[in-house]
């Protein structure tokens, strides 16, 4: 017992395979100590949020123990979890973003309010005497039973208070039942419960204003909110799964603050990221997973990036990408002054101006939601702009649908790749033709698909590209995440163009999806092509693009070459910090 | 780019593949690969069959087809369930069903004629992710455009019934295409717009028939319009009632798969209904594509209305539809929306129907019955989850089977009786003359039985507990009964039989302790 206890959580021997055979968890044995910071480190894949959603009881494991402050418990949803203490944060937040930031974190727990409404329970009263004075006169079954329910509620509202009392499980759980069925009826305690988190914000340092809304809140605070509903519910293990994936460098800086003040108060975090960096800077012990596995659990002090790289991936990794210097040719796209409205008819992108020449990939660096989605989506013709002009060479695109900008030479890597990438239940065949279907040589004759080259051509493109794939017949849903986007990079590859425009095509992608994009896209840079890359990844947008745009709320607020700026000065301009340079800039 | 190949992270490994299912997939699988690999070698003519066969074997094929047969199979199991319950002998009812249908298979396929049309026109609009609930609508305009056509102008034999179609199909296209237009330029939902358009076609079609066109004499009360020319009619082609309407039907099934699987315009529309937003970046005009399936469907149901003038009614009655055009709904349901789907389960539905008749006369058993069991079929096909719950649960139990017997087959017994008991208790429902209580326990007992069941079927120790109390309601309804003067030694045996099997069953799984099959 007393070897146990030094442990917030052991995981020992989870095994997980999910319907269709893939393994995610092989017996993994994870003991994380109570009062560390613990980093789980792995690839996408590896099946780091897969044990953690095991742990918090959303997913059911197939065999193993799981060990929670001595206690073996067999979670058989998220309240298991929770009533132990442990909480955890999505990397897609699971808020609704049109209630206020009290009402998301009592979602589940309304608390009934201390003094029952007076009107309320004066109303109850009456009608439960109406249904007695009915019940008395009128027999029948029918009334009997409405009666009898009526007379329940009546009676959960007064038999409320006992679901405190009791140590006999049974009492309380009858009621717990009670109170819940009483609290469904009964006036929520708003004001009780914003207090309370206004509390458990200023303890933290979480600074959030209870009654904002969660949806004009930006980003990290949505995620302050998340960790306030942990926090709400007095746990302290913490989950957190990809935290900084939508954080500005600024944002990141915080939240890590915010970390550190809970490990001082002795809160268990475990932290899951697939970025090296992150671990580094905060944990004291690093698992790293790898294909389902544990690699191996370390010590901070004890390792480098360059171990840790290497245990995640199996095999020494090139941090930098090699890259020959740009030739740019002539002018392949020429935006000028263009001003596009979101579906809402609020302005996102602002007067932004810019050309991208052949053979140099220019990237737009930007945190998510500054423009950069609708900016792109004008550009390939998905959104009509309310104001100025895009030429792709010599063609005037503008406002065009987007078979002519494809047509024009547009090939288009979109952001999200499930919605707008891929139709998933479409086979990988038929997702390699998509968008070229209508011309030869996949059809036969006008109007009539070839059925015979889809499987040629596609199984060439599948060589080529090195897809994972049982064949060229199987949907597009089977394939890992790394493959789809290969799939996509393969199709807008494949139509020879003369412009590409790549959005965020390694979000979510391990290190070697990441770096065969990497590679994929200076190559066609070198064949002449020009790129354009948005990309929220600092990193990335260094090490592969010649030339940065930063975008914040809708303009354009700063060009850099990428070889004479660093991540802090682009930090604090994704940030909106200006300097008088970029002001000028900004203006031309 | 091939230093570039990746480790990937998934490999299939074996050790998944135990299950018995899995590994007749596995083995189904070899053989499509191996036959796969015959075709690339066959000369030109075998090819097609060869791969045709081959995807025949895949389980993307298959797993709709035992599904719907799985559903029809637990339709007719409640069917027989509520038969009983009625006071039906429910084997003479099927058997009158099955023989009454296959006498007269003319008939079965006679009525399955505008229920292909409808369900393939559901069907293809289905593809394009919209849902074409106003075939009912379009096939009237669809009637009654032929019902003009066939009696407006005289044309030469053969011509005629073409034209007529034609113009069915135009008529349906047209008040297809209507909520097509709405839905992409306007965003007007195609449920609403179709269904409201429904009910104006079937008041114009009215209107028509009991006013302009309404067919002269001088005492007609029927809204009607006048017959159709014999140069009109489709030729009855076996039977007295099969008209060449199915031969069409047959036509459109083939250009229907054809149109979806093979050509541009149904490759961009299952894009668009699978995926729009990718379709879009594709570069595919939803909008274009969204009113044209529509209006593909209407055609298709407008057919429907054209082809049962011509070849069955020989003119437009007033409301002569029984639902066909919603019937069609349905169809596209059981035939999980592929063509040859759409073409069996209206074959089916039309043998139910034919079979109905027969059933009515023989068993007696009334005819509303089909239209029971036709609704239980889509509902058990269209709620996926419930029958996947059972498939799995059943799956469970054969694997809790193989490790032990005992409790198994004790669970099996209790299952059993508690769903006798269920049935049984419903019927004791009727007797009224033993008294409120008597009735009232009974109601209790039919619905803790049913509670019982589903707990014990999904392996829950908390059922015995249920089954238990039952078995105590089962005395006090004896006793109960007997204090009404009724014999009531079959419910105290019932009670009986019931008390001892699950109180061995608690004292198992009490005495075994809570492993994987029965702790909760």
């Amino acid at each position: 017992m007393e070897q146990e206890g030094r442990y917030a959580v052991e995981l020992i021997g989870i095994n997980k395979t999910f319907p269709g055979g893939i393994q995610a968890n092989k017996d993994i044995t994870l003991r994380i100590r109570e009062g560390e910071v613990h980093g789980l480190l792995g690839e996408n894949g590896a099946g780091k949020s897969t044990i953690m959603n095991i742990l918090y009881g959303f997913l059911s494991k197939d065999s193993g123990r799981i060990i929670i402050r001595g206690e073996e418990i067999e979670p058989k949803s998220p309240q298991d979890a929770i009533d132990r203490g442990v909480g955890m944060v999505h990397q897609h937040f699971k808020l609704i973003p049109p209630l206020t930031v009290t009402e998301n974190v009592i979602l589940g727990l309304e608390p009934a309010s201390k003094k029952p409404d007076r009107d309320n329970s004066l109303a109850m009263i009456s009608a439960s005497l109406l249904v007695l004075f009915l019940m008395y006169f009128f027999l029948p079954p029918v009334e009997f039973l409405f009666s009898a329910a009526v007379l329940l509620v009546f009676l959960t509202v007064l038999i409320r208070p006992l679901q405190g009392i009791g140590n006999s499980a049974t009492l309380a759980r009858f009621g717990r039942l009670l109170g819940r069925l009483g609290s469904d009826v009964l006036p929520l305690g708003f004001d009780d419960a914003a207090k309370r988190i206004q509390r458990i914000a200023d303890e933290n340092g979480l600074l959030v204003d209870p009654y904002a809304i969660v949806q004009d809140l930006s980003v990290g605070l949505q995620q302050r909110v998340e960790v306030i509903k942990t926090l709400y519910r007095e746990a302290d293990i913490l989950i957190l799964d990809e935290p900084t994936s939508v954080l500005t460098p600024q944002e990141v800086d915080e939240l890590f603050v915010t970390l550190e003040t809970f490990k001082e108060s002795g809160k268990t975090i475990i932290l899951i990221t697939h970025k090296l960096r992150e671990p580094m800077a905060l944990c004291d012990r690093i698992s790293v997973l790898r294909d389902g596995a544990l690699v191996g659990t370390v010590n901070k002090d004890e390792t480098s990036a360059e171990e840790l790289a290497q245990m995640m991936v199996g095999r020494p990794v090139v941090f930098t990408v090699e890259k020959p210097p740009a030739t740019p040719g002539e002018i392949v796209l020429n935006v000028n002054d263009l001003k596009v409205e979101d579906h809402r008819g609020l302005p996102k992108v602002i007067g932004v101006s810019f050309q991208v020449r052949a053979g140099e990939i220019l990237g737009i660096a930007g945190v998510e939601g500054n423009g950069q989605t609708e900016l792109v989506e004008a550009l390939v013709g998905l959104r009509k702009p309310s104001g100025g002009a895009i030429f792709v060479g010599d063609i005037h695109t503008t406002g065009k649908n987007p078979r002519f900008v494809r047509e024009a030479g547009v090939s288009h890597i979109p952001e999200d790749r499930h919605r707008r990438g891929l139709i998933l239940p479409f086979t990988v065949e038929e997702n390699l033709i998509l968008g070229q279907h209508y011309k030869p040589p996949f059809i036969s004759m006008p109007g009539i698909l070839a059925l015979d080259t889809f499987g040629s051509i596609s199984g060439e493109l599948v060589e080529k590209y090195s897809i994972k794939t049982t064949g060229v017949d199987s949907f597009a849903n089977t394939l890992s995440g790394g493959n789809q986007q290969k799939l996509i990079v393969a199709r807008e590859l494949e139509s020879s163009p003369k412009l590409l425009i790549a959005a965020q095509p390694t979000r979510g992608l391990d290190v070697g999806a990441t770096e065969f994009i990497h590679k994929t896209l200076i190559s066609m840079r070198d064949q002449g092509v020009a790129i354009l890359l948005v990309s929220a990844e600092l990193d990335e947008i260094r090490s592969v693009t010649d030339r940065i745009l930063v975008m914040f709320d809708g303009r354009i607020v700063g060009e850099k070459m990428s070889d004479e700026t660093d991540a802090q000065e682009l930090g604090l301009l994704m940030a909106g910090h200006l300097d008088g340079e970029e002001q000028t800039e900004a203006i031309n | 780019m091939s230093e570039n190949r990746l480790q990937d992270t998934r490999e299939p490994s074996n050790e998944t593949q135990t299950s018995l299912l899995s590994r007749i997939q596995a083995d189904v699988e070899q053989i499509r690969i191996k036959l796969v690999n015959i075709a690339e070698e066959a000369p030109r003519p075998i090819k097609p069959i060869i791969v045709a066969v081959a995807k025949l074997l895949t389980w993307t094929f298959w797993k709709p087809v035992i599904w719907a047969i799985f559903s029809v199979i637990l339709a007719v199991i409640t069917s027989a369930v509520i038969m009983e319950l009625s006071g039906y002998n429910s084997s003479e009812a099927f058997i009158a069903l099955i023989t009454g249908a296959l006498r007269q298979f003319d008939r079965v396929l006679f009525f399955s004629t505008p229920l292909i049309f409808t369900g393939l026109s559901v069907a293809f609009v289905f593809k394009s992710g919209l849902f074409n609930i106003g075939a009912e609508g379009q096939l009237y305009m669809g009637s009654m455009a032929a019902a003009i056509l066939g009696y407006i102008i005289p044309l030469p034999y053969g011509v005629h019934p073409l034209v007529c179609l034609a113009t069915g199909v135009l008529a349906g296209a047209l008040w297809g295409f209507l909520p097509g237009l709405l839905k992409a330029y306007r965003g007007a939902h195609e449920v609403v717009t179709t269904m409201m358009l429904t009910y104006t076609a079937i008041l114009f079609t009215q209107w028509l028939a009991a006013g302009p066109l309404k067919e002269p004499g001088e005492f007609q009360w029927n809204a009607q319009t006048a017959r159709i020319l014999e140069t009109a009619e489709l030729p009855t082609i076996w039977g007295n009632y099969l008209h060449a309407g199915f031969l069409v039907a047959i036509v459109c099934v083939i250009v229907v798969a054809f149109i979806l699987n093979r050509t541009v315009m149904g490759y961009e529309m299952r894009a668009v209904g699978l995926n729009e937003a990718a379709a879009e970046t594709a570069g595919i005009n939803p909008k274009k594509n969204m009113a044209l399936s529509l209006a593909i469907g209407g055609g298709l149901a407008g057919l429907a209305g054209a082809s049962e003038v011509q070849g069955n009614l020989h003119r437009f009655y007033n409301l002569w539809s029984p639902g066909l055009g919603f019937d069609g709904i349905t169809v596209a349901v059981l035939g999980s929306n592929n063509p040859f789907g759409c073409l069996l389960a209206a074959i089916f539905f039309g043998f139910l129907r034919a079979g109905g008749n027969a059933m009515h006369q023989q068993a007696h058993v009334p005819i509303e019955m089909v239209g029971v069991m036709q609704g239980l079929v889509v509902l058990f096909v269209a709620a996926p989850r419930l029958v996947q719950w059972m498939a799995d649960q059943s799956l469970d139990y054969g694997k809790w089977f193989s490790v032990e017997k005992a409790r198994p087959i004790l669970f099996i017994f209790n299952m059993a009786i508690v769903l006798y008991g269920a049935c049984f208790s419903f019927s004791l429902l009727g007797e009224t003359q033993l008294g409120l209580a008597f009735i009232g326990i009974s109601a209790a007992v039919s619905i803790l039985s049913i509670a019982a069941f589903f707990l014990l079927f999904a392996r829950n120790w908390r059922g015995i507990i249920v089954s238990l109390i039952v078995s105590m309601c089962w005395f006090a309804l004896a006793v109960i009964g007997m204090g009404a003067g009724a014999d009531t030694g079959f419910i105290f045996l019932v009670g009986l039989v019931q008390a001892v099997l699950s109180g061995l069953s608690l004292l198992l799984v009490k005495g075994v302790g809570q492993s994987k099959g029965g702790g909760a």
